[in-house]
């Protein structure tokens, strides 16, 4: 490695370890995190709250060296149902009958009367005969993938699926290919060179880096025309899109063209899982093949009934959910007026996309949480080189003084320094 | 011994690492100006096959550099810019 290339690398860079034993990390990794600018950009990871992910919370901040209040806009909880009283009084209350842990993978011992409550009431929630529940939202794409694809299959992904889905294929030996974002066209062009296989296309309800939707009408018809399943992940979008909450399916009225809908309970629903919902064969089947299923420990019955409380909040009225979109509405207003690029999105998930300088985004990071704004930098390669960003996630708790002050910071440290408004 | 390598022979190693992830490629039919997508390469074939020529090539590119390669000869001449 070249001293002056240090920092053109980046995490993308160092997956390849040309070490002797695979004890040592890759030589020029060492020499890479060593470098200060490097350690600066790296002190954003693994910060520790030290409170609940509410938006007023207290870090451990590094960069100024101990406990802070900041204003919270990096947690995906969405909805605030991680602290709502009704969703913890459940926990606590399950916690007394059940203990801490399940104790045991599902299909032996880890399967109690809340885990197949839960699985019932989300999928009658989603409008499916049957769903299945998994550790967490990374195991449920990587185990559906897996146990749905095999060798000699072809699954087709959005070019910005998430990482879970592209593991999901590796483990299953199936190929992997991808077509344009949200290019229905482009799809159509993979599913005619692969339609000798046996394919599936995946898709996300709202993509987690821009915010933008799936769009999924076209997408659907696509997949019809072929004749090819269609999975759709809504880790982000369930509780938030379509009238009752199932998620961006709803919201395009397209639920009688999709074979598997994915939701995460770590988002909206407060908590930790992944659930699958499909029809009662294909869950029995998957059930007995999805390895991340069959070999993990449950999820914890106290968090299962928890988020079983949280089901019945977020869905009982809308009132959660039009709090979200009011505050999704007025962080928009207030950053559209600071002429920032926020990309395509149209969720809750608001990027500010500053551009390919690096070093000018660990900068503005840095500025951004010593004025109490815990926002984070979203580098390469989680994004593309040239659309570094910031990430914000709205919260249905922020009152609008949160949103207001945040919006403030935000001017001071992002807008001014990079010339969407006024002077430097 | 990277130091006496000419475009052709790096643009030779690619070929060939494309051929050992995609089993189903023609190499003579490779052009240079096109991109290992239009061989059905997908991103994590790229990966693969940018990793095992830079291994071979003894270099390390940053891969933030290579996101505007648009095909095999302007990565042969990034690959190039590193040896």
């Amino acid at each position: 490695m070249r001293p002056e290339d240090i920092l053109k690398f980046s995490l993308a860079d160092f997956t390849y370890n040309d070490s002797e034993t695979v004890l040592d990390p890759p030589r020029d990794f060492e020499t890479w995190t060593s470098d200060p600018r490097i350690g600066v950009a790296m002190s954003f990871f693994e910060q520790p709250l030290q409170q609940a992910p509410t938006p007023r919370t207290t870090l451990d901040h590094r960069l100024s060296g101990g406990n802070r209040e900041m204003i919270n806009l990096t947690s995906y909880n969405y909805l605030g149902l991680s602290t709502h009283p009704e969703v913890v009084q459940a926990a606590i209350d399950a916690l007394q009958t059940y203990g801490v842990g399940a104790s045991g993978a599902a299909m032996l011992s880890g399967t109690f009367d809340q885990h197949e409550k839960f699985a019932a009431e989300l999928a009658e929630f989603k409008g499916r005969d049957a769903c299945m529940l998994y550790p967490s939202g990374y195991a449920g794409n990587l185990g559906a993938i897996q146990a749905l694809m095999q060798r000699g299959d072809v699954l087709v992904i959005d070019s910005k699926c998430h990482r879970s889905v592209v593991d999901g294929v590796k483990l299953s030996g199936a190929r992997l290919v991808s077509f344009e974002h949200n290019d229905a066209q482009s799809l159509d062009a993979m599913l005619e060179r692969h339609k000798d296989s046996r394919r599936m296309v995946v898709v996300e309800g709202v993509y987690s880096m821009d915010g933008d939707l799936a769009d999924l009408p076209p997408i659907a018809e696509v997949c019809e025309h072929h004749g090819v399943p269609l999975y759709v992940d809504e880790a982000h979008s369930t509780l938030v899109f379509g009238d009752t909450g199932k998620g961006v399916v709803e919201h395009f009225d397209v639920e009688d063209k999709v074979g598997v809908d994915f939701g995460t309970l770590s988002k909206s629903f407060g908590g930790i899982g992944g659930f699958v919902c499909a029809d009662e064969n294909v869950i029995r089947y998957m059930k007995c093949y999805a390895s991340p299923f069959q070999f993990s420990c449950a999820l914890p019955p106290a968090v299962v009934a928890a988020m079983r409380k949280s089901l019945e909040v977020a869905t009982r009225d809308d009132s959660l959910r039009q709090k979200l979109w009011a505050n999704v509405e007025r962080f928009r207003t207030n950053l559209e007026a600071l002429n920032l690029d926020l990309g395509e999105s149209a969720s809750q998930v608001i990027p500010i996309i500053v551009g390919s300088d690096g070093q000018e985004l660990i900068q503005l990071a840095m500025e951004a949480q010593q004025r109490g704004l815990y926002l984070q930098p979203i580098d390469f390669p989680a994004v593309e080189a040239h659309a570094r960003r910031f990430r914000i996630s709205v919260s249905a708790q922020l009152t609008d003084a949160d949103i207001d002050e945040a919006c403030n910071i935000i001017e001071d440290v992002i807008a001014r320094p990079t010339g969407a408004v006024g002077a430097a | 011994m990277t130091e006496t390598m000419t475009k052709d022979d790096i643009i030779a190693i690619i070929k060939k690492n494309l051929k050992e992830n995609l089993h189903d490629v023609d190499v003579e039919a490779i052009e240079p100006t096109s991109s290992m997508r239009d061989h059905g390469a997908n991103s994590l074939d790229i990966i693969e096959v940018v990793s095992a020529t830079m291994r071979e090539l003894q270099i390390r590119v940053p891969r933030s550099e290579l996101s505007q390669v648009e095909n095999i000869d302007q990565l042969a001449d990034k690959f190039l810019e590193y040896l």
